[in-house]
């Protein structure tokens, strides 16, 4: 192999030094190709493979904008009941007392995490406003109160948020994306009484 | 890598046979720009987080492992370009044992941040997918110490397989090696992506009906992965045709393109802040006060 080749000639020429030593003999390797009798065009290789790159992206963009317009909704059911347990052990958590000075540093950090688990109980309390005896909407409507009296998140520091929020979270409706870092960083509220998250719901929907 | 480069020094020196499929040749001052930029660039991402307190928590740590992967990439560029002008001015003995020394390292830099790349970027993959799909132990799963204990182990073993690659570059083992990593990591990133876009689909279609969400949705993950094989697959597909058809002219005609497949990655390391680090509002607002702050003092 011509790589092999070359680094046996690099050791020999590094014993008896010379200029241009194995780039030399490589290059005599790749050098002299002929071109003659090529039943395909000689650039074959460039262009299939361009080709073929371009048509993997723009399939792979097509898979995802048909997977946005359908989809299989018992997936979306099972999925997002899973999903609501898993977000109400996490407001859960979140709804314990912060250390003050960690309140600001850590609260990008969460928030940008909890835009989705926003997403999560938004969907949770539009439900319970149609459907108002899903079990699993009040049970978390339930455990939601009562991490808001034990978490003692105070009311200012949750008008703050929302105060703060609300823009961003409405911004981030209309304008961007699924950009994974506009929906893990931009900072949604954990609200978690039932009349902000009406209001709310009320202007995200609007 | 260096022979290659030689290899287009020593273009006036030897005639060539294969005219049919000239060796494409860009004009050094565009590597130049386009390295220059892409160390600045990820040199600002790297000082915001550095400053910014707020910013040092282990998603943001990710960011920076992929800016400084990419600025070895470019600086790699620049120490080529300024060793050429200096063996070309005559200051280096060609075939030296300095030369030979100075081209392994700045090899093994490539290869570095070649790696870097690839890890960093499945490293962001997975915090994002851990962040989404197991939230509530996301903070026990993501500490500080674990973070930077997965990137100096990560960072470490970039720099012992790229050292090892440099000096065994051309052995098949080292090409199938790293040719298959990029397959797998590639592999990795894009069922950890659409297994996040799935989700974030079918949440946003519940609340609203908004299929502009979605749409930018889809955009914003096909950039990402886009990008991300435009900007490498040619440079793999070079390596290895270098090593399984140098002499077949269908090949050689794709190897002329060397220098534009090097540019490819350049300008991936140009790119990458743009859709990872200033993606983040309170990176940009970092930033901003970094540059307003200086501008006031």
């Amino acid at each position: 192999m011509s790589a092999q080749k070359s680094l046996s000639n690099r050791t020999s020429q590094q014993l008896t030094p010379s200029p241009d030593y194995t780039w030399e003999y490589e290059y005599y390797e790749i050098g002299p190709v002929s071109f003659e009798g090529l039943k395909a065009h000689k650039y074959s290789i460039v262009i299939g493979f361009w080709v073929g790159l371009a048509v993997f992206v723009i399939f792979m963009f097509f898979v995802l904008t048909l997977l946005t317009k359908t989809g299989a909704p018992h997936q979306d059911n099972a999925e997002s009941l899973e999903k609501r347990f898993r977000m109400n052990s996490f407001v859960s958590d979140f709804g314990r007392p912060l250390e003050p000075d960690k309140v600001f540093s850590r609260q990008g950090t969460e928030e940008s995490r909890s835009f989705f688990h926003c997403y999560i109980n938004e969907v949770e309390h539009l439900d319970r406003a149609k459907a108002s005896h899903q079990t699993t909407a009040l049970d978390s409507d339930v455990q939601l109160q009562e991490t808001m009296r034990n978490g003692g998140q105070s009311e200012e520091e949750l008008n703050r948020l929302m105060k703060f929020d609300i823009p961003n979270f409405v911004n981030t409706d209309q304008n961007s994306s699924f950009g994974e870092d506009d929906l893990l960083i931009s900072e949604p509220p954990i609200v978690l009484e039932n009349k902000p998250v009406a209001q709310i719901s009320h202007r995200v929907l609007d | 890598m260096e022979y290659l480069t030689n290899l287009h020094e020593n273009i006036n020196k030897t005639a060539r046979n294969n005219s049919d499929c000239p060796w494409v040749v860009l004009p050094e001052e565009i590597f130049f720009t386009i390295s220059i930029i892409g160390v600045l660039e990820n040199l600002l991402v790297l000082l915001a987080v550095i400053k910014n307190k707020n910013l040092q928590s282990p998603m943001y740590f990710f960011i920076c492992s992929l800016a400084i992967s990419d600025m070895l990439g470019s600086l790699y560029k620049i120490l080529e370009n300024i060793l050429i002008m200096v063996k070309n001015m005559g200051y280096i003995q060609p075939g030296g044992s300095f030369e030979t020394t100075t081209d392994d390292i700045i090899d093994s830099l490539f290869i570095l941040s070649l790696l870097g790349s690839i890890f960093s970027l499945s490293m962001i993959a997975t915090d994002r997918y851990i962040t989404i799909f197991h939230a509530l132990q996301y903070y026990s799963i993501v500490t500080m110490r674990r973070a930077i204990i997965v990137l100096t182990v990560i960072w470490m073993c970039c720099v012992g397989s790229g050292i090892t690659m440099a000096i065994f570059s051309h052995h098949i083992p080292t090409v199938i090696t790293f040719t298959s990593l990029f397959l797998l990591m590639l592999v990795f990133i894009l069922c950890l992506y659409v297994h996040m876009f799935l989700l974030a689909r079918s949440h946003t279609r519940k609340i609203s009906a908004l299929p502009r969400a979605n749409m930018k949705g889809a955009i914003t993950l096909t950039i990402l992965l886009g990008v991300f094989i435009f900007c490498w697959a040619p440079f793999v597909l070079h390596v290895l045709l270098v090593v399984f058809c140098p002499n077949n002219p269908y090949c050689a005609c794709y190897m002329s393109l060397f220098q534009v497949n090097g540019m490819l990655i350049m300008c991936n390391a140009v790119i990458d802040p743009f859709i990872y680090a200033f993606r983040s509002p309170e990176l940009r607002e970092a930033f901003r006060k970094m540059i307003f702050c200086n501008r006031y003092q």
